[in-house]
């Protein structure tokens, strides 16, 4: 889980250099190209298929709750 | 001269006729037309109490709620100007605005300023009369069928005249306003139809109905008897998107509509017509007349276009020439009489219906002690459509910082300037005479 959390910041770091990723209210600092850049760079890295359901403030809360969603998706495949 | 009712007579109006009705709707809460009225009549004694007077401005933030929306028409009612800047706009433009509305004197008739970039970089208050509201209003009942059973969905910030223009039309018709906190959460968007109104709308950015269909295709198929329509417009919408829009709602109207703050909204094209035309705009509405110049320009007259910018009668001449708005845009009439726009002169960025100078940008860069030399260019996102990318020199020896770099341009710019993509290069490509050479990059 760790290991992830630290792939994805490390993605989004570099994705979304405006955005502060140690933020618990990350759905709220990001506007929609960030929502979308998020869940692209997702996608591609895992191969998991994310759609409208999936985008809720409560899974992009924190680099925490996006790294869980991947562990399920990953799990659901 | 063809007389409207305005925004707040109408509020006022179906105060009276249909008091229960449900004038606004948000995430927070709801407000009837008689509350709507009470509460814009009791913030206008406020604001009268605070020392506002006829014909002077009002600058405020607007936030995403119907609290903008009482201020907004308090601000009216006293015959007062509105001056609504982005929910987020920062002190230091919040203060240049205010200083600059503040030392003019404005005429009896001017309702709204709204700013707008300028070529030059620096952002323009657009002022527009009554009138122009009014008969925009009139324009979308009109053309787009706007009527008391409409529940309007407005998802983007109320001081774009992309989204404030739709409450003018849809209170002026009795129907209902609900206003959205943006797209990112597609969640609250589908949930609004599950609200008991028999018939839906909404305006959408091109990038939004991309997103829409790239994550929730079927949930917007399944609304296919619900939506009325989709209005888009502020950016081009491509051929492929307005097909794929088409079939998953094969019984919506889905207009293309063109507009502009200087100009209003002047004509719109239902593009569900089986041969969605990239470019096309339609015909011109009710109160507006569209013509395409020898040269190939758009030229826009009628009841809605601008009253001048703020402060700036050199700029207003040069615009209004003999009562006309000839902007950037260029087009062609077809044989049809349909208007089709066929590109844009000038160096302004379009980024989802914000229109963006890049030397602002750059200029905002250049103050950083990391970068030696760049340029802002278009890039294409592969979901939202264009956006901004930022090409930088740096100093020898130096990297590319592009985490701090971000931060300080989020520190000095509206966050819809902002770039998405940074990259390093080793130079900016410049013309013979040392100016950028915008045209090479558009290669």
């Amino acid at each position: 889980m760790e290991d992830k959390k630290q792939r994805i910041r490390e993605l989004l770091t570099d994705a979304l250099p405006s955005v502060n990723l140690d933020s618990d209210f990350l759905f709220s600092e990001l506007d929609s190209i960030g929502v979308v850049t998020v869940t692209v760079i997702l996608s591609n890295e895992y191969g998991i298929e994310l759609d409208s359901s999936d985008i809720t403030p409560k899974n992009f809360m924190n680099l925490d709750s996006i790294a869980s969603m991947v562990e399920n998706k990953l799990e659901g495949k | 001269m063809t007389e409207f009712l305005t925004l707040e007579q109408s509020i006022r109006r179906f105060a009276e006729l249909t008091p229960d009705k449900t004038a606004v709707l948000c995430a927070g809460g709801s407000i009837t037309y008689a509350r709507l009225w009470e509460s814009v009549q009791s913030r206008a004694d406020e604001l009268r109490r605070d020392g506002l007077e006829p014909c002077r401005p009002y600058v405020f933030r607007a936030s995403q709620d119907i609290d903008f929306l009482i201020t907004y028409c308090a601000v009216h009612s006293i015959g007062a100007i509105a001056v609504p800047l982005e929910h987020g706009a920062l002190q230091d433009n919040f203060r240049a605005v205010y200083d600059e509305v503040s030392s003019c004197t404005f005429a009896a008739d001017i309702a709204d300023i709204l700013y707008t970039t300028g070529t030059t970089g620096k952002s323009k208050g657009v002022m527009l009369s009554q009138t122009a509201l009014a008969s925009c209003a009139d324009n979308f009942i009109a053309d787009l069928h706007f009527t008391a059973d409409l529940l309007f969905i407005i998802s983007g910030p109320l001081n774009h005249i992309a989204s404030l223009f739709k409450i003018h039309p849809t209170l002026t018709a009795g129907g209902t306003v609900y206003i959205l906190d943006g797209m990112k959460d597609l969640n609250a968007f589908f949930s609004v139809f599950e609200l008991p109104f028999r018939r839906f709308a909404t305006f959408m950015v091109p990038a939004s109905i991309r997103l829409l269909m790239q994550f929730s295709y079927d949930r917007l198929c399944a609304l296919s008897d619900r939506i009325d329509f989709i209005e888009t417009g502020a950016a081009p919408i491509s051929s492929a998107d307005m097909e794929r829009l088409s079939r998953a709602l094969p019984h919506s109207r889905l207009y293309n509509t063109y507009g502009g703050t200087e100009i209003g909204a002047v004509c719109t094209y239902d593009f569900n017509d089986g041969r969605y035309m990239e470019g096309c705009i339609g015909r011109p509405m009710k109160n507006s007349s569209v013509e395409v110049t020898e040269q190939g320009g758009i030229r826009v007259s009628g009841l809605t276009i601008m009253s001048g910018y703020v402060a700036d009668p050199d700029s207003t001449a040069a615009v209004i020439v003999d009562g006309c708005i000839c902007g950037a845009d260029l087009g062609y009439v077809d044989a049809e009489g349909m208007i089709h726009l066929s590109g844009r002169s000038g160096d302004v960025i379009n980024v989802g219906g914000y229109k963006v100078n890049p030397v602002e940008v750059e200029n905002a860069a250049m103050s950083f002690s990391g970068v030696k030399d760049c340029i802002c260019i278009a890039a294409e996102h592969p979901v939202i459509g264009t956006v901004l990318k930022l090409l930088v020199v740096t100093p020898e020896g130096a990297e590319l910082d592009k985490r701090a770099l971000a931060q300080h341009l989020k520190s000095c710019l509206d966050a819809f300037k902002l770039p998405a993509y940074y990259e390093s290069v080793d130079a900016v490509q410049r013309t013979y005479n040392g100016k950028v050479d915008r045209k090479y990059y558009r290669k």
